[in-house]
């Protein structure tokens, strides 16, 4: 399988890119646009993850939808047959670190996820 | 690196090999022997490494502060845009490498708002425009406290922002790539590409330092052993 | 919000990633084995990097654009039940092999200096996964170094 894969992925890649790559492989078009208020979901880690332990729970709003591309939790394991659309999502500092000052309430934090994480808020 | 061929002595070169050079040498033998990876992939991705710095992303931050359109560019196709400083993102496989992808971004600062990148979960940079990381960046110190302490942390490279100045960290942890374009400074008013070229450091480009004329070297900041991080 | 402790592994990473026992053979090279610091002060070398630093990035590289296979390959025996969890182990990921030097910088090799730091953190990694074997790899070191100091 191993020399496949990697066969494979240049050439659908070769002249484009990763992510470019998988441009129209998402199911449909993004599900989120650009200012909705989405909130980072629980799911169950199983074994690779890309989305960070301090994001979830938290609500912010979609400030970019980025790309098209298998998630990380598949994509680590070759499979990429399905693609998502990934969104970078802008928190308030203090809606994440419950200690964070008051006076700089103006200071965000952006990161990025893939659909499967998000949810309207 | 000096060449000369007159009577100069040679430049100085190491003349052992270390434990660490043979090491290198020999897991990397074992590995192509063992098909983790091809002599060839090895050899591509050795040269990609040799070849790559700072300078482009610098060169593009200088043309874009000179030439709106190339800004226009630069922030809605930074891939495309970053064809004008040299740097082909395809390179050197013809779709990227395995850590950079092929999806850069500019964040633009303005004077009410400072952008600063991290990569918590592993220190992803953009390398094909930016060069290798510094220690710093890959280190747990800067990569846990950054995103949370992000005032404190700037503060320690000796940037200080008012109030009213929205910080916004970058946490870079997925396909895109982020470099910084901070705001020209004053006191550049006529100057070349290569002049505003020079004091757009790779501190600036990541968003822990302000471009400022006359600057034109990194932050020296002592390299700390990597320790398990403090908590406030 | 999540402890900060939680940045990112689930907990389940940390315990089958790689066993954070010394190696016999990385411990011999952190003790006795010459850094860069040292051998440019000595020959008056002002490159700030050894000579290996871009091959060693070159090998990070090369062993990335091969793992996701390796990934695949070790979770279709895994789910075949050829082999148990210690086998999907042997690939090496790169999210594990980063936090696998990050703790292994902060224990292991924490009086080790960058890049030796990072090439030693690696070949940790490779040989608790069963990617290299101790024994073939000192062989190795020893026929490299009698190679290169050969007249």
């Amino acid at each position: 399988m191993s020399q496949h894969d990697r066969t494979h992925h240049a050439k659908i890649a070769t002249g484009k890119g990763d992510p470019q790559c998988f441009k129209g492989t998402a199911d449909g078009p993004p599900k989120f646009k650009v200012g909705d208020r989405v909130r980072i979901k629980h799911l169950p880690d199983i074994f690779y993850t890309r989305c960070q332990v301090y994001t979830r729970g938290a609500v912010g709003e979609v400030a970019v939808v980025t790309h098209e591309s298998p998630a990380p939790e598949d994509e680590s394991f070759g499979h990429v047959d399905h693609s998502e659309w990934f969104y970078i999502v802008r928190f308030k500092q203090r809606d994440l670190w419950p200690e964070y000052p008051e006076a700089f309430a103006n200071d965000t934090l952006q990161t990025e996820f893939s659909e499967r994480w998000l949810e309207a808020a | 690196m000096a060449h000369d061929h007159d009577h100069n002595a040679p430049a100085p070169m190491v003349e052992e090999v270390s434990d660490f050079e043979a090491l290198e040498i020999a897991v990397r033998e074992l590995a192509i022997e063992k098909g983790l990876f091809s002599a060839e992939d090895h050899r591509r991705f050795t040269e990609f490494a040799e070849h790559i710095g700072p300078t482009p992303a610098a060169r593009m931050v200088a043309k874009a502060w000179l030439d709106p359109e190339y800004k226009k560019h630069c922030l809605t196709d930074a891939i495309a845009a970053s064809k004008a400083v040299g740097v082909d993102w395809l390179n050197p496989t013809g779709f990227g490498t395995p850590s950079d992808y092929t999806d850069l971004r500019v964040l633009e600062d303005t004077p009410t708002m400072h952008h600063v990148v991290v990569c918590t979960l592993c220190s992803c940079y953009p390398r094909p425009i930016l060069g290798f990381q510094p220690e710093w960046y890959r280190t747990p110190n800067y990569r846990r406290r950054l995103v949370r302490w992000p005032r404190q942390v700037l503060a320690e490279f000796g940037l200080s922002l008012p109030a009213e100045v929205e910080i916004r960290v970058e946490d870079s942890n997925q396909k895109c790539r982020f470099i910084v374009m901070p705001v020209r400074p004053a006191g550049t008013e006529g100057w070349t590409e290569d002049q505003l070229t020079e004091i757009v450091t790779r501190d600036c480009l990541i968003g822990v330092a302000l471009p400022k004329p006359g600057v034109t070297s990194n932050i020296p900041l002592p390299v700390h052993r990597a320790a398990k991080p403090a908590h406030h | 919000m999540a402890a900060l402790e939680k940045m990112h592994a689930p907990a389940e990473m940390a315990e089958c990633a790689a066993n954070w026992t010394p190696v016999p053979l990385l411990e011999d090279i952190k003790e006795n084995g010459r850094v860069w610091g040292e051998l440019a002060d000595q020959y008056g070398v002002t490159n700030p990097d050894p000579p290996w630093k871009t091959s060693l990035d070159g090998m990070c590289e090369a062993l990335a654009a091969g793992s996701c296979s390796s990934v695949a390959a070790a979770e279709k025996r895994w789910l075949a039940g050829e082999v148990d969890r210690g086998g999907l182990d042997a690939a090496l990921p790169l999210l594990e092999r980063r936090w696998e030097e990050d703790e292994l910088s902060a224990t292991l090799y924490q009086d080790v200096p960058f890049p030796e730091r990072q090439l030693l953190s690696l070949v940790h990694s490779m040989i608790k996964r069963g990617l290299v074997n101790e024994d073939d790899l000192k062989k190795r070191i020893s026929e490299v170094q009698t190679r290169l100091s050969a007249t």
